[in-house]
């Protein structure tokens, strides 16, 4: 037999105890969870009593949380307090974008939900004539999206670094539309809650494909101007923290500068030891200068003095095509001219 | 700072550097807080006594410091050998005729932490009596301190035309005058 404390509670009038006790666990009083680590003689909640099945309850969920681990995931569509039509309502106006509800809801149907769709109907014997599956695909809208997004993206890119060549556009718009940029956005976005697939978790490809249908959708209902916003406001700011040559693999900096150096008519990099410190040691640090001219261009630190060299390399780079860490930052102002497709004349934010 | 790599900006963050000081005609109390404030690493905004982010400091000529006032007479240092009668004190000058780099050393042990740290910083402080540095500290200098104390010009150093422009307070007599 268990020995138990006998728990002696001071008799206080409640409103007293309300003043000086406070809840020690919040789920007392919805889940009456009645064991407690705190106080074992002062009764600090204001429930009956203890519960003594209370704590053999407990372990043994924890026992078998621990056998079994933690629950699979349920998609949000299988959690109580879930009304889809009024969830997509919701999406468009919290984002504050005016989507078209047929639009909006054939953007989140996937053609694997169709065809698993099909399938487990077929598997109950319901008669596909009798009850037909009257669902659109969102491939069409995918691919509006995905042309207008990499189109809103390159335009945006030029406009802003006028100086980079493109294959740093094409390097950044690549990023930008790759699957861990993209599937973040959505789904904090909650598009993946809405996303109607066949498998949960849903896959990156289906989640990927998805977000631009909805883009598509947007560009449909509401216009190129307010799908380039969008864009602008949930796609290019993932760009906030990111260096130019962690999107864009550069494999030779100092070929490529000498190349844009040429180009600009300017005299080429000569490399030069600006300090060092523990030269000796088995941790040294040097600083290599680069001078087009006799004047600085970019000084940057390093291992060994290649290494320094190559950093300078990318750091004068990085100051050639506007890409450095105190650039001005992005215009995202009421007043900014709009981005349409196309518009090339654009002065740099 | 302005756009490196990440991983070039951490390196050159947690570098340590090599300093030179010249305690040439220089206080050796004036040298020492510039040595400690350099060991710890107090002079870093990455700094944390945890953290073990002190430089080395290379100090030459410690045979050429200039205590001020009479400190050279006065000024006493005192050991103990942990024998009975083994109490022994010493002048400023006897010591530092023993030993040139001694009292520089006692002066950065004591303006340092006293905790376990100290002994690693210490390791960290090269002393030189003379400005014959070898090679491979040479190697590792990054940059030399400027001196704390102004040093004054003996009146041989000053040049000819210096010392008729400056202010007399009478004007002398000719030397013809009788």
């Amino acid at each position: 037999m268990v020995a138990f404390r006998k728990v002696f509670i001071v008799t206080h009038h409640p409103k007293t105890v309300m003043a000086s006790g406070y809840i020690v666990n919040r789920g007392v009083l919805t889940f009456g969870i009645h064991y407690q680590h705190v106080s074992r003689n002062v009764l600090l909640t204001h429930t009956r009593e203890k519960k003594r099945w209370m704590k053999a309850y407990t372990l043994l969920m924890e026992r078998k949380l621990k056998i079994e681990g933690p629950p699979p995931p349920k998609p949000r569509a299988q959690k109580p307090n879930w009304d889809y039509h009024a969830e997509v309502q919701a999406f468009s106006s919290r984002l504050k974008e005016s989507f078209s509800p047929e639009l909006l809801k054939t953007a989140f149907v996937n053609p694997c939900y169709i065809q698993s769709e099909q399938e487990r109907r077929q598997a109950l014997g319901v008669d596909s004539e009798m009850a037909a599956l009257v669902l659109g695909d969102n491939i069409q809208l995918h691919r509006q999206g995905l042309v207008f997004t990499k189109s809103f993206l390159s335009d945006w890119c030029r406009a802003s670094f006028p100086s980079l060549p493109s294959m740093g556009v094409v390097a950044i718009v690549a990023h930008l539309t790759s699957h861990p940029v993209v599937c973040l956005v959505a789904q904090n976005l909650a598009i993946e809650d809405l996303t109607m697939s066949a498998q949960f978790p849903v896959p990156d490809e289906v989640l990927h494909s998805t977000f631009l249908a909805v883009i598509g959708a947007l560009h449909e209902s509401s216009g190129a101007e307010r799908a380039g916003f969008f864009l602008r406001d949930f796609l290019v700011t993932q760009l906030v923290g990111k260096d130019l040559f962690e999107m864009w693999s550069v494999v030779n900096p100092m070929g490529l500068l000498v190349e844009e150096l040429s180009k600009r008519n300017r005299a080429l990099p000569e490399p030069r030891l600006t300090r060092s410190a523990g030269a000796g040691t088995v941790l040294p640090l040097y600083f290599v200068g680069l001078y087009s001219d006799k004047k600085l261009l970019a000084e940057a630190p390093g291992e060994t003095v290649l290494a320094a060299e190559e950093e300078a390399a990318r750091v004068a780079l990085r100051k050639l095509y506007g890409y450095t860490e105190n650039r001005r930052p992005c215009d995202f102002s009421a007043a900014a001219q709009p981005q349409a497709p196309g518009l090339q004349s654009f002065s740099s934010s | 700072m302005s756009s490196f790599t990440k991983s070039a900006q951490q390196w050159a963050t947690f570098a340590r550097s090599w300093y030179l000081i010249d305690a040439r005609m220089q206080p050796p109390g004036k040298i020492a807080t510039m040595c400690a404030i350099r060991l710890q690493g107090k002079h870093k905004p990455i700094y944390h006594a945890l953290s073990d982010v002190g430089d080395h400091v290379v100090v030459m000529n410690s045979r050429h410091i200039a205590f001020s006032g009479n400190k050279w007479e006065q000024k006493m240092y005192s050991s103990h050998t942990q024998y009975p009668g083994g109490f022994k004190q010493v002048t400023a000058t006897q010591l530092h005729s023993k030993d040139p780099k001694a009292i520089v050393k006692l002066a950065v042990y004591g303006m340092l932490p006293r905790n376990l740290s100290r002994r690693t910083m210490m390791q960290r402080l090269h002393l030189f009596p003379e400005d014959d540095l070898p090679e491979d500290i040479l190697l590792n200098l990054t940059e030399e301190l400027p001196q704390p104390r102004e040093i004054p010009r003996r009146l041989n150093e000053y040049s000819q035309e210096e010392r008729e422009a400056f202010p007399t307070l009478w004007t002398p007599l000719p030397q013809t005058f009788k």
